[in-house]
């Protein structure tokens, strides 16, 4: 090939190599292979000592994504803490994804669905009652204890019901019908029945009223909570094991400040005076919370500084999953978020999956 | 090379090595989904439909989230609720009209 002579010829050149290189850049920026890979985390016969995971290690632990073969090896490298699976056609699909996920995992991920009943994702092949037909704590607990017994067989291990807002208004079938009394009664019927199966059972979406919210003001729905729909969590919190936040901005008896709930640590934090288990934030890419930040940064830094023990981001891209990680160990390092509230949820997640955490 | 084509040719080389890198550094480009929802100006609509029950549900985001996990999401027209798409496992579907659909694909968790 003879040498180029002309300048249009050297530029052409220089723009090939140039364009070869953005898109091999490119190439190994979706496949992942930019993410750096994480350290295994030392595991001695189920004990952990947790100064033995890096802040990245910890903060990953905090994530639960949106699971799927096309991205399990990064978030297999990321090591995050959980995964969340949608609908799929057949019962094998979920039952071979897992088994993928959960090969060679010194710590397993949490694999969580959202099986209420009406929200169902075995509904192609399995149904279930919903809750707002059940109407005894004996149908409750055996909603709860076939649901458990169902999600354990499959691999799951932590299911995002009940839900005890008091009223649906929107799908009228995902609350249990009746008052609060009723509704908190046939909610720890539920619990005792899934968790009974080793499941972890989810009571959502504290503080209220998110299945009634029809209007949002910008972007982000408001609500006035009332002391009826705090009721089913004072009576469930010493059962359930965990907490699903909502993104509503509320006002009433618990006043999250003119912002989401979810990123408020006064809401967080009057829930964890009564409530000892896992706090696991609503899914944060929903744009109504995006929008409510200036930048994205601001809002995972918000996010995990308000005390949620467990972030759901079910964002496809695991550069970004890795970027929000980093952003929130700088916010660390920095003194915004205090290690210490990183290591006490930490502790929680690796204690729920059975490890005995130093 | 003829000098013309070079320049051509160049100019072309020069705009794609331009998008990869904006593409690189997660810089939004404009998508033909984004121009289909910006030329649609119809109001999004969402509705949620459970056993005979249809309800709207205003809160776009919360539709998107839902719609998402569904098993499929085909093109189906309801007349009567103005829709053209519905993402639905078994007896729960969501119904979206073009705008909102357009919308959700725009997405994270869409894409």
């Amino acid at each position: 090939m003879r040498q180029p002579t002309t300048r249009g010829e050297w530029i052409f050149l220089n723009l090939v190599v140039l364009v070869l290189i953005l898109g091999s850049l490119n190439i190994a920026k979706a496949q992942g292979w930019l993410i750096p890979p994480q350290e295994p985390i030392p595991v001695d016969n189920g004990v952990i000592d947790i100064a033995t995971l890096t802040l990245e290690q910890k903060i990953a632990q905090m994530v639960i994504v949106h699971g799927g073969p096309w991205n399990e090896g990064q978030w297999k490298a990321l090591q995050v803490g959980g995964i969340h699976l949608f609908a799929k056609e057949r019962q094998e699909l979920f039952e071979e994804t897992i088994k993928s996920f959960q090969k060679n995992m010194t710590i397993p991920f949490f694999v969580t669905a959202d099986l209420e009943g009406c929200l169902n994702p075995f509904a192609a092949f399995q149904e279930f009652p919903a809750a707002a037909d059940i109407t005894t704590t004996t149908e409750a607990f055996e909603k709860g204890l076939t649901e458990g017994q169902y999600l354990r067989s499959l691999g799951f291990s932590i299911n995002y019901a009940p839900v005890v807002d008091l009223d649906d208004q929107i799908w009228t079938c995902r609350s249990f019908p009746g008052n609060e009394t009723i509704v908190a009664e046939l909610a720890r019927a539920y619990v005792e029945g899934l968790q009974q199966e080793g499941v972890i059972a989810t009571a959502k979406h504290y503080p209220g009223k998110t299945l009634v919210v029809r209007d949002p003001h910008k972007y982000i729905v408001a609500a006035t909570i009332q002391e009826e729909d705090i009721y089913p969590y004072t009576v469930i919190a010493g059962s359930v094991k965990a907490v699903m936040v909502s993104h509503i901005i509320t006002s009433g008896t618990i006043d999250s400040q003119g912002i989401p709930a979810v990123t408020s640590p006064e809401v967080i934090g009057s829930l964890k005076q009564s409530f000892t288990g896992l706090v696991i934030s609503d899914e944060i890419n929903m744009l109504g919370l995006r929008d409510f930040y200036p930048s994205l940064d601001e809002m995972y830094i918000a996010v995990f500084k308000a005390g949620n023990d467990i972030v759901l981001n079910f964002n496809e891209d695991p550069n970004e999953v890795y970027r929000m990680i980093e952003v929130v160990a700088e916010a660390v390092e920095e003194g915004d978020i205090p290690e210490e509230q990183i290591d006490a949820a930490v502790r929680k997640i690796l204690e729920a999956k059975g490890f005995v955490v130093r | 090379m003829e000098s013309k084509a070079l320049v051509i040719i160049n100019i072309s080389l020069a705009l794609v090595a331009l998008l990869l890198l904006l593409q690189f550094l997660n810089v939004a480009l404009p998508s033909v989904g984004q121009a289909l929802f910006l030329l649609d100006s119809a109001e999004p609509r969402c509705f949620v439909a459970w056993s005979k029950n249809s309800s709207p549900m205003l809160d776009l985001g919360r539709c998107c989230l839902g719609a998402r996990q569904q098993l499929q999401c085909l093109a189906e027209e309801d007349v009567i609720q103005q829709t053209q798409w519905s993402c639905r496992t078994g007896a729960l579907a969501y119904h979206l009209n073009n705008k909102a659909y357009h919308y959700c694909q725009q997405q994270v968790i869409w894409q």
